[in-house]
């Protein structure tokens, strides 16, 4: 676990990343945070699928 | 790379941005010129001399504390542009990140003792990111000039005139179809 622990700074930079895109698109601090949330759930989604798919192609096939 | 040769190539293509930015300005604009110089100097400082006091103190303190957390996880010694120059090069987009690359940069940066190995490399990643997003807020800077003249415009006058092709839009189709037929 303490070898991939790393992958937990994903989280920080990407928020940091989408949170200063929004801003610069905004003016408004609650749709800035909420879209930011919500591109950050997307693409938390897409890593995770993308890294089951890659498991299962390793593991199995 | 020699550290002299660095830094005028750095402040040469930063006073050659500054400049052509500047040109292609208009008359009135001057202070957009100033505000993306000063945007490059520390982030946020660029919407600091427009005005928008909060965005840019917001942006400082993010871009801030992403490149102080960075910099605490590789112990503080950033990366020489011979250890790794990506990583190096991208601290070129704010100058106070360039400035603190110059004073901190060691020959071979090292992993902080008490963190695993593996965070050393993302530590370098939120360095350089800090810089390569004042970019984007630099560019934000220019951006904002099309907002006040959009904002400014008076809503009456604009929806009066619009009403008018409006109402011959309608009957343009109108009278097509009577000449249809």
């Amino acid at each position: 676990m303490k070898g991939i622990s790393y992958l937990f700074l994903y989280i920080p930079i990407c928020l940091v990343i989408l949170l200063v895109l929004e801003a610069c698109r905004s003016d408004d601090a609650g749709k800035v945070v909420r879209r930011s949330l919500s591109n950050f759930g997307v693409l938390t989604a897409v890593l995770g699928v993308g890294g089951i798919v890659v498991y299962v192609i390793n593991r199995f096939l | 790379m020699n550290p002299g040769t660095e830094l005028k190539v750095v402040l040469v293509a930063a006073a050659l941005a500054v400049i052509v930015v500047n040109l292609s300005l208009k008359k009135g604009e001057r202070r957009r010129g100033v505000a993306f110089a000063a945007a490059w100097l520390a982030p946020g400082a660029g919407h600091v001399v427009l005005g928008k006091w909060a965005k840019g103190l917001f942006f400082f303190v993010l871009l801030g504390l992403t490149y102080l957390a960075g910099l605490y996880i590789v112990g503080f010694r950033t990366v020489s542009f011979d250890d790794n120059p990506f990583y190096y090069v991208g601290q070129y987009g704010s100058g106070l990140t360039f400035l603190l690359a110059r004073v901190m940069s060691e020959h071979k940066a090292f992993p902080r003792p008490e963190l695993h190995p593996s965070w050393f490399d993302p530590g370098l990643l939120y360095v350089c990111v800090a810089g390569l997003l004042n970019v984007v807020i630099m560019m934000n800077v220019l951006d904002l000039r099309v907002r006040p003249v959009a904002a400014a415009a008076p809503a009456p006058p604009a929806a009066a005139p619009a009403a008018e092709p409006q109402a011959t839009a309608k009957a343009a189709p109108a009278s097509g179809a009577e000449k249809a037929p």
